[in-house]
């Protein structure tokens, strides 16, 4: 048991980050399920957090609710800007979400007697742990795959394929699109208030193009074909740092360098590539 | 205050343009958006400061430099990432991943070489005189800097729309395999307007670098912000679109600070790029995006 | 800078090959890649510098120091993984850094909690020391320095109106306008306006140009020398002539690699300068051009400042080779070192916490207000 209490001192962190970016990458996950190239997930992991940690901070809500909180907060943020934004679609949709992103991250800053502005917010009470890491996880889990194997999913797989075609068909679009717009709001909130909880400290700039760019790629390397992918991705990009630490100053390079080589041979994300080299070997 | 602030929107907006030039052709031509052009930007800049500093190279010479390395750039980002990906039918986001590692690996290698604190080319590379027109202040590097943008700007107008090579490049634009069964060396004019891009690109990162005084591995980044909110205004793909949106988003900042207030100035930029998404998506030359039913 | 990477390959190999004789494992953890890394990277040369002397004059006690250097990357998750790692696998006895006050923010707690010693060097916004009693800092805070800086300027120049300019989305230079606010309030300055800008941008000219309609008679700017440049050559460029007043991050040699003949008559407090003439700085910057071939800065003069104040707290100990007892007692023997090192007399005081109980450690230490001339800082009474 003492090489378990070691253990968990010294990689705490990286376990419970390692659960809150499968979480992002779910999130972006199922908005890619639905053709939507949604990059908005940075701002809302923000609405998430600074709610979160809002009220911890000074008005004593205890986690769950907290959570809870944080998470409705960034669905109903969805709400609002889902309904104009998603009439764009490809590249457009994109620019959009990453504009709203970053227009996010501006007015936190700005907003400086309610967040603190650029001086971020300090001393968030450490309640986040493990436990309410694993139970979104494996919830969140849960739901995506029974969805993707039903009704439901199988609609959504269509809406990407082919809008034009499934609406003829009688299925309301828009709404599928808002409705997977909306919970990946959600699960990104819930990420970014899990993530305040067990770092102490938020600050604007660590929801901006960066961010953004790291959940986009999670999700693209894990792959969009099974909620596993996104699992996949997000233990992936939360590791390679860790497992890449003795490389030094090299750092950096390597983990580009891992990016291109997955992007080149595995284009439809990891997922995928490691099925199939499973069902080459089998037969 | 006012002709001042207008001269400096001016300036300010020539750069963007620059930037965006580069950018908007690899996302009109080879629908990618290529997040490593901020890099290949950055690296244009150290090649030339290098060949400047060690190689003591006049200004011309080391921003030939500059246009040779990142044309090569250019060229094996379209060879090894480019190409490959499009002949394994990649989904449309993978050359976009693949080129945030790119940019990941290039700013790494330039902190590796040349450090990462912020260098400088020597002040006597160019005359930095300042003219003084009617409580004006204008400096002779920004003007030169607007004329090139307009030169350029006009100069590929003129190849897109009159030549040859311009109008194979806008048929594959439109079907790359229209344009192939027609007999257009598709894969030829992908990766020559990879190099092109890059090679831009690069002569803006000299540019820029020689007017704000500062070059530093990550200079590519704030400028990439920039080049996509340019190109979300003015027409992604379109040359005009670069031009005007890069010169549009450079008053709005400067008007911004002169009447509004700084600290707003990224708000405003935003939110005037938002409302361009939701009212006119295409941007103000783009085309609608094309549905093929 | 490669010889000296050479020697401390060859010192830590050798470390490593006598185990007989006891060591003493310190914990570096700084931004070595990255956008942080210019200042990482300087404080990793004065902390080397300090070390090898260290080393060359017998370690402590006969013992042997031994150096676990991670890079933070200057990303908060990054830092907090460094600082568990170094804490329970490296089993260090006390940790320098983080690089910047926003990872300090979210590591420092690590460290609090585990009762490890983590000192900073160059960590100067508010809510740091206030965590606990494990958390101390070489870095004056700019609270402390920035009033003496506007007096002495103010006095010198005759300014009774000034314009401010200050970066307001990172929290060093955010904390460090805040301070000027309140130092320009108390010392009855008037502010004509009051601009701001981004981290990373490079055209300040809107800006210069609204504050120049303003008619000010000095701008007080604060930035990190990456922007503070540009934006010193830019106002020169547009006939601003005003003396400049900076903060902390201007304080660097770099201003005048950058600005050139564009950096004359800035006005910057700082508890170092480069020309100070206490012979502990000199024998410095000796040394340091020696092995760096490059002038020193503030960074990496505070970081040698403070490998020696923690290696004086580690001469009064006797490391009994249980690690608990061995970081409470390094705790303990901190806060009463007094030091005379490049940055001149120091010495620690302790802060208060949030709940108004005592916490960690500041800086006590005189700020000196230097202003540039001819591509040096000359001290100004």
């Amino acid at each position: 048991m003492e090489w378990l209490d070691s253990f968990w001192s010294t990689y705490s962190t990286l376990v419970l980050s390692t659960g809150t970016n499968v979480l992002l990458a779910l999130s972006i996950y199922i908005t890619l399920a639905c053709g939507l190239l949604s990059v908005a997930n940075a701002g809302f992991m923000a609405i998430g957090a600074y709610s979160a940690a809002l009220l911890t901070l000074h008005t004593g809500t205890p986690l769950t609710l907290a959570l809870i909180l944080g998470a409705i907060a960034a669905a109903m943020m969805a709400l609002l800007i889902g309904v104009p934004t998603l009439r764009l679609s490809g590249v457009y949709l994109a620019m959009a979400t990453l504009a709203f992103g970053e227009v996010v991250r501006i007015l936190i800053l700005n907003a400086e007697d309610l967040t603190g502005g650029a001086l971020g917010l300090n001393g968030i009470p450490q309640l986040g742990g493990l436990l309410e890491v694993m139970i979104s996880v494996t919830l969140a889990l849960y739901i995506f795959l029974r969805l993707a194997h039903s009704q439901v999913g199988r609609s959504m797989t269509a809406i990407s394929q082919d809008e034009i075609a499934t609406e003829l068909m009688g299925l309301n679009v828009r709404a599928y699109k808002l409705f997977c717009f909306v919970v990946g709001a959600a699960l990104a909130g819930l990420a970014g208030a899990l993530n305040a909880h067990f770092t102490f400290f938020i600050s604007p700039n660590e929801y901006g193009f960066e961010r953004a760019v790291e959940i986009l790629a999670m999700g693209v390397i894990g792959g969009v074909s099974s909620p596993w992918g996104a699992v996949l991705g997000g233990s992936l990009i939360t590791a390679l740092p860790e497992l890449l630490r003795g490389m030094g100053r090299y750092r950096p390079l390597i983990n580009g360098a891992i990016l291109i080589i997955i992007i080149l041979y595995s284009p439809k994300g990891l997922w995928d590539g490691l099925r199939s080299v499973l069902r080459r070997t089998r037969g | 205050m006012l002709a001042q602030q207008i001269i400096n929107g001016l300036s300010l907006g020539g750069v963007y343009a620059l930037f965006a030039l580069g950018f908007t052709l690899i996302f009109g031509v080879l629908s990618i958006i290529n997040l490593a052009h901020g890099a290949i930007f950055m690296i244009g800049a150290y090649a030339a400061l290098h060949a400047v500093l060690v190689f003591h190279f006049a200004l011309l010479p080391a921003i030939f430099v500059a246009i040779v390395i990142t044309g090569v750039a250019g060229w094996i980002l379209d060879k090894f990432i480019f190409a490959p990906l499009r002949a394994r039918r990649a989904p449309h986001l993978a050359p976009m991943i693949a080129t945030i590692g790119v940019a990941i690996c290039l700013t790494s290698l330039a902190e590796g070489y040349f450090g990462s604190e912020n260098l400088r080319f020597p002040p006597d590379i160019l005359p930095s005189s300042t003219l003084s027109l009617a409580g004006v202040q204008v400096n002779w590097l920004d003007l030169k800097i607007i004329l090139l943008v307009l030169l350029l700007m006009g100069f590929m107008l003129w190849v897109i729309r009159d030549s040859r090579t311009g109008r194979a490049l806008r048929s594959v634009a439109e079907s790359p395999k229209a344009a192939a069964l027609l007999g257009a060396n598709v894969e030829g004019l992908f990766l020559a307007t990879s190099v092109i891009a890059s090679i831009l690109g690069g002569v803006a990162g000299v540019l820029i670098a020689l007017y704000t005084n500062a070059v530093f591995p990550n200079m590519g980044q704030p400028m990439l912000h920039k080049g996509i909110a340019v190109v979300i205004i003015g027409g992604m793909g379109d040359v005009r679109g670069a031009l005007i949106g890069g010169f549009f988003l450079g008053f709005a900042e400067v008007l911004t600070i002169a009447y509004i207030g700084s600290s707003m100035r990224d708000a405003v930029a935003f939110g005037l790029l938002f409302s361009v998404l939701l009212v006119r998506p295409a941007g103000l030359f783009g085309h609608a995006p094309q549905r093929r039913v | 800078m490669l010889s000296r990477a050479v020697l401390f390959t060859i010192f830590f190999v050798c470390l490593s090959c006598t185990s007989a004789v006891a060591q003493i494992k310190i914990g570096i953890a700084e931004a070595l890649s990255g956008n942080a890394a210019q200042y990482g990277v300087a404080i990793r040369k004065g902390f080397d510098l300090a070390a090898g002397e260290i080393a060359s004059s017998g370690g402590i006690n006969g013992q042997k120091l031994e150096f676990v250097i991670e890079d933070e990357q200057g990303k908060k998750e990054e830092a907090i993984n460094v600082f568990k790692k170094l804490i329970f696998q490296d089993k260090v006895l006390m940790l320098f850094g983080p690089t910047l006050s926003n990872s300090a923010q979210s590591s420092d707690p690590v460290a609090q909690a585990a009762k490890v010693v983590v000192f900073g060097t160059s960590n100067t916004a508010d809510g740091i020391t206030s965590i606990g009693n494990y958390v101390f800092r070489n870095s004056v805070t700019e609270a402390d320095i920035l009033p003496v800086t506007l007096k002495v300027a103010a006095q010198k120049t005759g300014f009774k109106k000034v314009a401010v300019l200050y970066g307001n989305d990172d929290i060093f230079t955010r904390s460090s306008y805040d301070n000027f606010k309140k130092a320009l309030q108390d010392l009855q300055i008037l502010v004509t306006t009051t601009e701001t800008f981004a981290k990373g941008d490079v055209d300040f000219k809107p800006q210069l140009t609204k504050i120049k309609g303003t008619n000010p008679d000095a701008i007080v700017v604060s930035a990190l020398v990456a922007e503070g440049a540009p934006i010193m050559v830019q106002a020169r460029q547009l006939g601003i002539a005003l003396p400049f007043v900076g903060g902390n991050g201007m304080n660097s040699p770099r201003v005048f690699e950058l600005a050139r003949d564009h950096s004359n008559n800035l006005w910057v407090g700082s508890p170092w300068s480069l020309e100070s003439p206490v012979p502990e700085n000199q024998r410095f910057v000796a040394a340091y051009q020696k092995s760096y071939g490059a002038l020193p800065d503030q960074f990496a003069a505070q970081a040698y400042d403070a490998m020696y104040i923690a290696a004086q707290a580690m001469r009064k100990l006797k490391v009994a080779g249980k690690l608990e007892a061995d970081r409470k007692a390094l705790r303990d023997a901190l806060p009463a070192v007094q030091w005379n090192g490049a940055t001149g007399p120091f010495s620690f005081r302790q802060a208060r916490g949030r709940d108004g109980k005592p916490a960690g450690y500041d800086a006590v230490q005189t700020p000196i207000v230097m202003v540039t001339q001819r591509n040096q800082y000359v001290i100004q009474k």
